[in-house]
């Protein structure tokens, strides 16, 4: 029997080491649960379904439309354009007209009047001679408003008439449509007796 | 055991997933931004392209490193429905009354001027006329749309006109740095987008807006603290030229005080940079009500003291709230 210390074994130092398998302990699996759970919450009240519409304050569609202005009432705005591309040349930008061409709107009892006679004028074009506020004109205008669409000649009606100091009632769009449907395929211009006769 | 492609897929996955997230989603929503249309009353294409020197400003910008010190982003915290009057109209003691039924009555509204908090007993027909002076103001807070809707309607009904004022609220909005947040379309004609990270100085997102002034931007560039006092921003005097005056000063030279003055027979005039520069910081403009950052621009064209000079603590105005209105 020897005292002597004995060498290491090589035998142990050459293996492998092994991964061993451990089972994920079950507080870790509910936390994740709960960690997931509480991930989908914060993804339903947040991100707006990745909306790329929806920012930040705003948590989801129809919380944005909550907060836009409001847009009723007639878009004068948009009036305003078709008015300056489609009636301006002649009646002025400024609504006052020229003198012997072209009437004004500004205080016009023809703008501020009847909304069924106004609708008509673009729709079909006015001949023959015409008195506004105690001026004759005697000049065909053609039916500069037959291609519009009924919103924009409904907003350029609305522009003449709340717009340079005029206040009369707005044009809605329901109300160039039905005016359209009675004028139907009409090609001869109106004159002013014609309209003044329709109710 | 050999686990390396198990690793390399597990890093590739995870990488291509955070790619798709953050980067290829993004680009497939809004990489081909259209210009967005403005929201209530007058509607207009929004953003325009950058007038050219201004474009040309943006480089200066870029060059001298501007965006490491400002930021062109503005945060918003919240929203907030107010009922503005903008016409007391003739029967005042009436509105008077349904202001504060309003006030009172339901929970839906809250106050936002002091003078309807307390009850004023049985007002007089003179006291009417202060209450509902210095229209248009804002009267009441909404909770939700439709109180607010049904407010506007009983005011309106009153003979008065009624106006629903949507606010956007937060800490950036209450310096004055903007009046909304920032959305993608503020930045859709920006070449190299220049958000910034950090606000050495104040936000410039919407500057063109709150400081107009040309001249103010040139005496602010040479010397910055001629114009905002304790100033951090070191002057720019390389964008300018001190030259001989020839036969008369030159129209752009800067009007100088004192000291800066470049003495007798010369003048500091801004250089074509200089120019460029400040034609891109007046054009700054993010403040077009949006459909994804809606807010109405009061009625009145009352200019906010807005300054570039971080809010004092306790200097609330109407948009210092930071609190989320309640979403229903």
């Amino acid at each position: 029997m020897s005292l002597e210390p004995q060498p290491p074994l090589p035998a142990a130092a050459e293996a492998e080491p092994q991964a061993g398998r451990i089972a994920v302990p079950v507080w870790l699996i509910v936390l994740l649960f709960l960690l997931l759970y509480w991930g989908m919450v914060y993804f339903d009240q947040h991100s707006g379904w990745f909306d790329p519409q929806v920012y930040a304050p705003y948590r989801s569609g129809a919380e944005l439309a909550l907060y836009q202005p409001p847009t009723g009432g007639p878009d004068l705005a948009r009036g305003k354009v078709v008015f300056e591309n489609v009636c301006g040349l002649c009646h002025g930008n400024d609504g006052a007209g020229k003198p012997g061409q072209a009437p004004p709107f500004i205080g016009s009892e023809w703008a501020l009047g009847n909304p069924n006679h106004m609708i008509r004028i673009p729709l079909a074009g006015l001949a023959g001679p015409v008195e506004v506020k105690g001026q004759q004109y005697n000049l065909a205008m053609p039916a500069m408003g037959a291609a519009l669409p009924d919103d924009d000649l409904a907003a350029v009606l609305t522009y003449i008439r709340q717009s340079w100091g005029n206040k009369a009632s707005a044009i809605t769009p329901a109300q160039v449509k039905a005016v359209r449907a009675e004028v139907g395929s009409r090609t001869q211009p109106w004159t002013a007796d014609q309209l003044k006769a329709i109710q | 055991m050999n686990y390396g492609p198990l690793v390399f897929l597990a890093a590739f996955f995870a990488l291509a997933t955070s790619w798709c997230g953050f980067v290829l989603t993004p680009q497939l929503q809004i990489g081909r931004l259209p210009q967005a249309h403005t929201v209530g009353g007058a509607a207009s294409t929004y953003p325009v392209a950058r007038p050219g020197l201004a474009q040309q400003g943006m480089e200066v910008y870029r060059a001298n490193g501007c965006a490491a010190c400002h930021s062109q982003q503005v945060g918003q915290t919240g929203t907030v429905l107010e009922i503005a009057l903008t016409e007391a109209g003739t029967n005042q003691p009436a509105t008077i009354a349904a202001l504060l039924t309003l006030a009172e009555g339901s929970t839906d509204h809250a106050p936002a001027l002091s003078l309807l908090a307390p009850v004023p007993s049985a007002p007089s027909n003179s006291t009417n006329a202060t209450i509902l002076a210095g229209l248009p103001r804002a009267f009441l807070r909404s909770s939700t749309r439709e109180a607010a809707n049904a407010a506007i309607k009983t005011l309106d009904a009153t003979s008065a006109k009624a106006q629903l004022w949507i606010v956007p609220v937060g800490p950036d909005l209450a310096r004055g740095w903007g009046e909304r947040r920032s959305v993608a379309e503020d930045y859709l004609f920006d070449r190299t987008v220049m958000p910034g990270s950090q606000r050495v100085g104040p936000d410039l997102a919407n500057l063109g807006a709150r400081l107009p002034d040309a001249n103010w931007h040139l005496r602010h560039l040479y010397a910055p603290r001629l114009e905002v006092k304790g100033s951090v921003m070191p002057p720019y005097r390389f964008l300018f030229e001190k030259r001989k005056i020839k036969d008369r000063q030159s129209p752009e030279a800067l009007a100088l005080p004192g000291d800066l003055a470049p003495g007798d027979g010369y003048e500091i005039v801004p250089t074509q940079a200089a120019q460029a520069l400040v034609a891109y910081l007046t054009d700054l403009h993010a403040d077009a009500p949006l459909f994804n950052a809606p807010m109405t621009r009061p009625a009145t064209a009352e200019a906010t003291t807005s300054t570039n000079a971080p809010a004092a603590p306790g200097t609330a105005s109407t948009n210092a709230a930071p609190t989320h209105a309640a979403a229903p």
